[in-house]
């Protein structure tokens, strides 16, 4: 479990808090990068947008849906190897979960709240967005849960508040110990965050229940999450959305994107916050073979996506398929699945599967192809709809380009926050994994 | 009066928290900076009482979620394409995810209730509890049993024994 030697106790809380406690000049560039990126790219654009309207992106009368819903589809998809894998794997009791789940978690978290902006910047006029929830307004208005676009409302804002008390109360224990090392204003912000945590057996044994309740919640959770976001685009009867396959094809397709978003991270965590004695080569190893079944999974989604679409031989369909296989956004397509279904098989040698640059590598090309992914659905089926008559063109525009980049620094920014205010990996978890000390050994 | 025992070992520290227990100490509080199960055997719990607020909180949802979607339909009718006002399979899925959200808010309401946190008084607690050290905490002793309960202690193997006032 660990690459260079077991710890001690009191050098795993010494180790990971102070990554939290002790910050450099590096760090603070960075987060004014992040954040100076986030909002030149994200926010000003979108401000723009507020003042122009949202003609300002490239959708049109043919094409309603552009890559602001395709991002969002990207960062929900992205959200879900977090708190699903570690609800998972949690339940598995898989002893490999426990020095990577906090950040997978975290990610979840902040993958949300970046799809949540998108719908933001989707509806043009944000300041109706409460309209969609089941509370009084001024119109009288209340919402139709007969909407797929309502089942996503519920679904996320569900996904949002139980990730968020996963990972809050997964972190309980650790904020105590936060506390017993800090000192003024932090001790008694995290006297708060803390609950006033001892570690009483009684205290373990009632947080050890309710933590494997939220994970029995999360499971079916997650799984519901993506599919409802599928069926926006299943439900309704354009020619390339109306698939039954979609569900699955988009459960799988976000696991598949966020276990190679937690390989990223778990790369950057052992970079930038020193953490190579806790993130090793049984986690590289153990989310590469993951990732191949997730690849696989996927691939085989897609053939049958094609095969089913052919069979079928309906011409409005046909005609959907022949213009995402080669037509104008061709090339994204076959580079989709280069990045998806093809690269992902090198993990298939352990030589690859145990090297951080080059499964670093794998996890940003699968991750642009699952962009990609999203991205073709949409721009590739709203276009071709039934009669020649309403077909139509989508280019995003700079402002789409602009907003869909800024929300990666966005992403970078949170995370950034949440290392300092959030042990990055579980200490108790981890201290669990250790031999336990025995006098007479 | 509360008496404090840290130990390095977690043998030590459960033999004990089983000789306290066999002596007749029952206000013992068991601190370790991980979960152990035997210490949570040794203070008799089984299955939590968190169980029952997960169910609760999921039946409510259920509940709760259907009639939320039937009464907004019913409130603001909406007729699409000739079907019925009150439509069962969509409100199913509003159903499904109240049933879960509720599900989740009353687990943590029941952490809350079963644990007794948030507690920010301040109680017998060592910091070295939440790092390398196993604690054993007796509480409310009387003043005759103090000795007897610092002996059972020391004999376990104790690297530190502390007594702190209990209102502190």
């Amino acid at each position: 479990m660990f690459d260079h030697g077991q710890p001690s106790y009191a050098e795993v809380n010494k180790d990971i808090l102070s990554t939290m406690l002790e910050t450099g000049p590096k760090y603070w560039m960075l987060l004014g990068m992040t954040m100076s990126v986030a909002g030149i790219c994200f926010f000003m654009p979108w401000i723009y947008q507020l003042f122009v309207g949202v003609g300002a992106a490239g959708m049109n009368h043919n094409a309603v849906w552009g890559s602001y819903l395709s991002n969002f589809i990207f960062w929900i998809g992205l959200s879900h190897s977090g708190t699903l894998l570690s609800a998972v794997l949690h339940i598995t009791n898989s002893p490999w979960r426990k020095s990577i789940y906090r950040s997978a978690e975290a990610m979840t978290l902040f993958s949300l709240m970046t799809a949540a902006l998108f719908v933001m910047v989707h509806v043009g006029r944000v300041w109706f967005v409460h309209w969609s929830f089941p509370i009084p307004n001024e119109m009288g208005l209340w919402p139709n849960f007969r909407s797929p676009l309502m089942f996503d409302v519920m679904a996320i804002t569900t996904y949002l508040t139980a990730s968020s008390i996963f990972i809050y109360m997964g972190s309980v224990p650790d904020f105590a110990a936060v506390r017993d090392a800090s000192t003024g204003l932090r001790r008694r912000l995290y006297t708060i965050f803390s609950f006033g945590w001892r570690g009483t057996a009684r205290e373990w044994h009632t947080l050890g229940w309710a933590y494997t309740f939220f994970a029995v919640f999360v499971i079916p959770l997650a799984v519901s999450v993506h599919s409802i976001v599928s069926w926006d685009f299943a439900l309704s009867a354009v020619p390339g959305f109306h698939h039954t396959i979609f569900a699955p094809y988009f459960v799988c397709g976000a696991i598949y994107s966020g276990t190679a978003g937690i390989v990223t991270v778990m790369y950057c965590l052992r970079k930038f916050l020193g953490f190579e004695r806790y993130i090793g080569q049984v986690h590289l190893d153990s989310l590469g073979k993951l990732l191949i079944t997730l690849s696989l999974i996927w691939s085989y989604i897609n053939i049958l996506e094609l095969f089913t679409t052919w069979f079928g031989g309906t011409s409005y369909e046909l005609e959907a398929l022949s213009f995402r296989l080669t037509g104008f956004y061709a090339p994204l397509y076959w580079e989709m699945l280069i990045f998806c279904a093809f690269v992902p098989l090198l993990m298939l040698f352990k030589k690859i599967r145990l090297s951080w640059n080059k499964m670093l590598l794998i996890s940003v090309l699968i991750n642009i192809g699952m962009l990609t992914e999203r991205f073709i659905i949409v721009a590739t089926s709203q276009p071709r709809k039934f009669l020649p008559g309403a077909f139509g063109f989508y280019v995003p525009s700079w402002i789409e380009i602009s907003i869909s980049v800024g929300s990666f620094a966005i992403f970078v920014t949170l995370f950034l926050i949440f290392i300092k205010w959030v042990p990055a990996i579980s200490i108790y978890e981890v201290k669990e994994t250790l031999k336990p000390l025995r006098r007479n050994v | 009066m509360a008496i404090l025992g840290s130990f390095a070992f977690e043998e030590d520290f459960l033999d004990a928290a089983r000789k306290l227990k066999s002596s007749g100490f029952d206000k013992l509080s068991l601190l370790s900076p991980l979960p152990l199960e035997e210490a949570q055997e040794l203070m008799g719990l089984e299955k939590s009482p968190v169980r029952h607020f997960s169910l609760a909180g999921a039946i409510f949802g259920a509940i709760a979620g259907f009639a939320m979607a039937v009464a907004t339909s019913l409130v603001f009718i909406l007729p699409t394409g000739g079907r019925a006002i009150i439509t069962i399979p969509p409100f199913l899925i509003i159903t499904y995810e109240m049933t879960i959200l509720f599900g989740v808010l009353f687990t943590l309401l029941g952490f809350h209730f079963v644990s007794g946190l948030p507690a920010w008084r301040d109680r017998p607690y060592l910091i070295s509890a939440g790092i390398d050290r196993f604690v054993v905490i007796v509480e409310g002793a009387a003043a005759d049993q103090v000795a007897r309960a610092e002996a059972i202690i020391r004999d376990a193997g104790a690297d530190e024994v502390r007594h702190v006032e209990e209102d502190q």
